[in-house]
């Protein structure tokens, strides 16, 4: 969790101007878009898990006749839900994170740092996210689930789909440090993030 | 993916071992843990040291449908897995999570150890997914266990809140008894008992005790409606690369765990019994025929393909 | 040791380190050396990448866990809907005849807060945002009134329900129902601590008292407070009693909490339906942070399992002392030192596989550790330099957090010697479970 009470020294605050002015610009859109687009999908599919866990209850409880699919639908929404909602906090690097040394550097510095930090990234996520995760989505491709029509290999698309929307934010992410428009530590709202 | 278990080399000497990671969704209580641990020893010693398993108990690798992913990938070598979860990848598997398919524990192994039956299904998976049946375990008969009394027949069930795994065959199978099935995460079945959110619950002797469903649901009926089944899945690779004498000596101890397993099953069984009724329970058998009777068109409705018929067909004609 | 199982726990070990130090997404920090340490093991690359990727997915891929969003969503929520100003009225009512009243309305509120909200942060943001102004009014040094909602704040932590004992029940394999129930005590004490320390600085602080005089409220006033407040406190008894009845799971009592504070909240008129998105939205981020989190803490897990990590350190630790005492002492302070920096879902993930299998050698309950656990990282949630509800504290009270610091530490003792009591008077968690019959 990055920590800046308000009435701290800001030291982030990015310095202006900047290069690039029209590609940064259509760049932003593009990622405007694609943030409104995720976000909208989290909604949906947490309205849906709410919906799909109170008709298990009703069904059991009140027709005494539990639906069958409920379980499974409920489970694999949730996993959606967990890898595209990590994706969009990934655009407002609202990941826990510990920036107690790294708000120490000069600004050129913590600036450099935040580039290295976002290539990690893209490392860990470029294998994992991408290659792992096609990976098990063809290894599990026809193992199929009990109670709905879908494979657990199908499920797994997800992950790298996830994968690629982590990718093109770190790459966003890293234009905006190098053209000087992005704070290498963001003050981010301490409130929606903590746990 | 050949590589998996190469970790722990230098035990003996010259030559180097290789360990073979099982993992097990059971305690090291469990039949199945020591028969494997056992097994382990056994390919060690008569290996010369060549191969050797290291169980994982507790689902510290992972979930059972992860197993067959890591299996098959080679991240691990060996694996315990249900009979449902190899339905997924092959429908002809379905036969082992049906009713009224074997007559006992005896019929249902002398079935998974013959490979005049079983040789072909074994290795269906080996192509498609690199994984080979190594062979099964029995998982015991399940039986029904409710709150407030034991059913005689299907007729006592009427109506009653039944809790079952999720999958499709448990849920028809209780529903031809005319109880209501009620899935449920295992770990919330005590609860459940306790409080009402079900009436009863189905599994095997073992399980009933040692998970204390006894003390909330102490009326255990003998249904037997089926013979459950675990199986021991390998890496086709791994499997491969061990020499024809490492893969008798492979093949021989396998034979000697899982009747090793079968026998501490039928002992433990005995225990857990006594035992849940000294802890109150009450055992009592049920008119078998009605049970039958009622649970027989599943078979229609569940064995689809030509292939499940034979299948199921040589099965019965190995009962005696 | 071997060397190949060595290398691979150097290389998690100081990766992680390293990683958290240089500003890395907690998660990635965790999880790449992870992979790496697969990789070691393993001899190949495709498996330890193809274990990680299956490990993340499984994180999420788990009913009970689904307790976690509905709870977030649900504090979501009641912090629009004006059921923390009802709780807070309440609270006066309970408290306000003390010295130092708005401090230990304070106090209470947050607890009562916390027993119907599955994140402490929630109701540090809450409480704090409507009281710590009146305080102001009423001349408390702003620093101790951040330091007061910020030390009572993780209470809600203990209180069920909370996430943060859905997460440990994951890797501890426990119920999460007696798990809830063990909770109690230790958040209740943890409340009675703050109440004391507050208490003792009233005694300091003559002009805190109420002026003489000073009218009751009538018992007219304090029903009608009382059922104002009354919806909200019947969802403690919507969740708890649904999930103590076994007519709901712990998963499907969330989302009737969910339903119910959104129902309340259009009756009531509270919850303006145009939020609703921005709400579910900033439930979902909350999500999508846990789940990540939880997902790579499962490729750890895996590793520490793949390598036999836990039982080296258990027989490390049993071959060092066999006294329990000791052996829970060392493990307090570890988690002391690490909750300084961590948060609580990672600190959880990482820490359960590995002390858990030590301490129940001893015969600790796994109930019992987890109380005294969790109430470990409630103290960290406070503690400098990295603590949430510190944080929120600090930001809703509108004061620099070097300050709350200073009026932080007496609580923090005290909390200090309640985390003793919770380790060593085990009937303190254990007697509420127990006595419902949810431990066998
Ligand atoms: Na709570
Ligand atoms: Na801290």
């Amino acid at each position: 969790m990055t920590t800046n009470p308000p009435d701290d020294a800001d030291q982030g605050a990015p310095d202006r101007p900047t290069r690039w002015h029209g590609p940064l610009a259509v760049m932003n859109r593009v990622r405007k878009g694609v943030d409104l687009l995720l976000g909208w999908l989290c909604i949906i599919v947490f309205v849906a898990l709410v919906a799909i866990v109170a008709w298990q209850v009703f069904t059991r409880e009140v027709l005494n006749n539990t639906a069958p699919w409920t379980q499974e639908a409920a489970q694999y929404s949730f996993v959606v839900l967990a890898m595209i909602a990590a994706a969009y906090v990934f655009s407002e690097r609202g990941h826990i994170a510990v920036e107690i040394l790294i708000e120490k550097l000069p600004l050129l510095w913590r600036r450099a740092a935040a580039v290295v930090i976002e290539l990690i990234v893209i490392f860990f996520i470029v294998t994992v996210f991408i290659i792992g995760g096609i990976a098990v989505a063809q290894n599990a491709w026809h193992q199929s689930l009990s109670s709905l029509p879908l494979t657990i290999g199908e499920i797994y698309m997800i992950m790298p789909i996830a994968g690629v929307l982590i990718l093109f934010y770190s790459i966003v992410q890293i234009i905006g440090l190098i053209a000087g428009v992005e704070d290498p530590t963001p003050d981010t709202n301490d409130i929606s993030e903590a746990i | 993916s050949g590589g998996a278990g190469n970790g722990g080399e230098g035990d003996g000497g010259s030559t180097s071992t290789t360990v073979m990671k099982l993992a097990l969704n059971q305690p090291e209580t469990h039949p199945s843990f020591i028969a494997l641990e056992a097994f382990g020893e056994q390919l060690k010693e008569d290996t010369d040291g060549r191969w050797d398993i290291e169980v994982h108990a507790n689902s510290t690798l992972g979930n059972q449908d992860e197993y067959l992913q890591s299996v098959s990938q080679g991240v691990i070598d060996l694996a315990i897995v249900s009979a449902p979860q190899l339905e997924n990848l092959n429908k002809d598997f379905v036969l082992f999570s049906l009713p009224k398919v074997f007559d006992d524990i005896d019929h249902q192994m002398s079935v998974l150890s013959d490979d005049e039956i079983v040789g072909d299904l074994y290795g269906s998976l080996a192509e498609s997914n690199n994984i080979d049946v190594v062979g099964g375990l029995t998982q015991g008969e399940r039986s029904i266990y409710l709150k407030d009394t034991i059913a005689e027949t299907p007729a006592d069930l009427e109506g009653k809140k039944i809790r079952v795994q999720e999958s499709p065959v448990f849920m028809a199978m209780i529903e031809a008894l005319g109880a209501s099935p009620t899935p449920l995460p295992f770990g919330d079945v005590y609860s459940g008992l306790q409080s009402g959110v079900v009436d009863g619950a189905e599994n095997n002797e073992i399980s009933y005790f040692s998970n204390k469903h006894h003390e909330v649901a102490p009326y255990f009926s003998f249904t037997r409606h089926l013979v459950g089944a675990d199986f021991l899945i390998i890496n086709s690779d791994t499997l491969s690369e061990m020499s024809e004498e490492d893969r008798a000596a492979f093949d021989e101890g396998w034979t000697a765990a899982w009747e090793q397993h079968t026998e501490l099953w039928k002992t433990d069984t005995e225990k857990a019994i006594a035992d849940a009724e000294a802890g109150g329970a009450e055992f009592s058998e049920v008119d078998t025929e009605a049970f039958t009777e009622a649970l027989e068109p599943l078979l229609d409705e569940f064995l689809t393909e030509d292939s499940q018929t034979t299948l199921y067909e040589a099965i019965r004609g190995a009962a005696e | 040791m071997d060397p190949i199982t060595l290398i691979a726990a150097v290389v998690l070990i100081a990766g992680i380190a390293i990683g958290i130090a240089i500003g890395l997404p907690v998660a990635v920090a965790m999880g790449l050396p992870s992979a790496i340490a697969i990789f070691i093991l393993l001899g190949e690359w495709d498996g330890a990448t193809f274990t990680a990727a299956q490990k993340i997915f499984q994180g999420s891929n788990s009913f009970s866990l689904l307790a976690i969003p509905f709870f977030i969503l649900a504090g979501g929520l009641m912090n629009t809907g004006g059921i923390a100003a009802r709780l807070i009225d309440l609270a006066q009512v309970v408290a306000g005849r003390l010295p130092a009243s708005l401090a230990q309305t304070t106090v209470v509120a947050n607890t009562m807060f916390g027993a119907v909200s599955g994140a402490s942060v929630a109701s540090a943001a809450a409480i704090g945002t409507v009281l710590t102004p009146r305080m102001r009014q009423e001349k408390y040094d702003p620093a101790f009134s951040a330091a007061v909602n910020a030390a009572s704040s993780p209470a809600g932590m203990l209180i069920p329900p909370s996430n943060t004992f859905i997460v440990y029940s994951l890797v501890s394999s426990t119920s999460i129902g007696a798990l809830f129930m063990a909770g109690v005590g230790p958040g209740l004490l943890w409340a009675v601590v703050c109440v004391t320390v507050v208490a003792l600085y009233a005694r300091k602080h003559p002009e805190l008292r109420m002026p003489k005089g000073t009218p009751r409220p009538t018992f007219g006033q304090t029903m009608i407070v009382f059922l104002k407040a009354l919806p909200a406190l019947l969802m403690i008894f919507v969740v708890i009693g649904g999930i103590l009845s076994g007519f709901f799971t712990a998963t499907e009592s969330a989302v009737i909490a969910v339903l119910y504070c959104f129902i309340l909240g259009l009756i009531q008129r509270t919850l303006p339906v145009r939020e609703l998105p921005k709400i579910i939205l900033e439930a979902s981020k909350v999500t999508g942070i846990i789940m990540l989190l939880i997902g790579v803490s499962g490729i750890l897990g895996y590793v520490l399992a793949f390598a036999r990590i836990p039982q080296l350190v258990t027989e490390g630790l049993l071959g060092f002392t066999d006294n329990v005492v000791v052996v829970l002492i060392i493990i307090m302070i570890v988690l002391l030192l690490a909750g300084t920096v961590m948060d609580p879902t990672p600190a959880i993930l990482i820490f359960t596989p590995i002390f858990l299998p030590v301490v129940t050698a001893m015969g600790v309950s796994p109930i019992h550790f987890g109380a005294m656990m969790v109430f470990n990282m409630c103290l960290g949630n406070i503690s400098p330099p990295i603590g949430n509800n510190l944080f929120v504290a600090a930001r809703v009270g509108n004061v620099r957090i070097e300050k709350v610091i200073t009026r932080l530490w007496p609580f923090f003792w005290a909390l200090v010697v309640g985390l003793f009591i919770v380790a060593f008077v085990p009937a303190l968690s254990m007697w509420l479970p127990e006595t419902l019959g949810l431990i066998r």
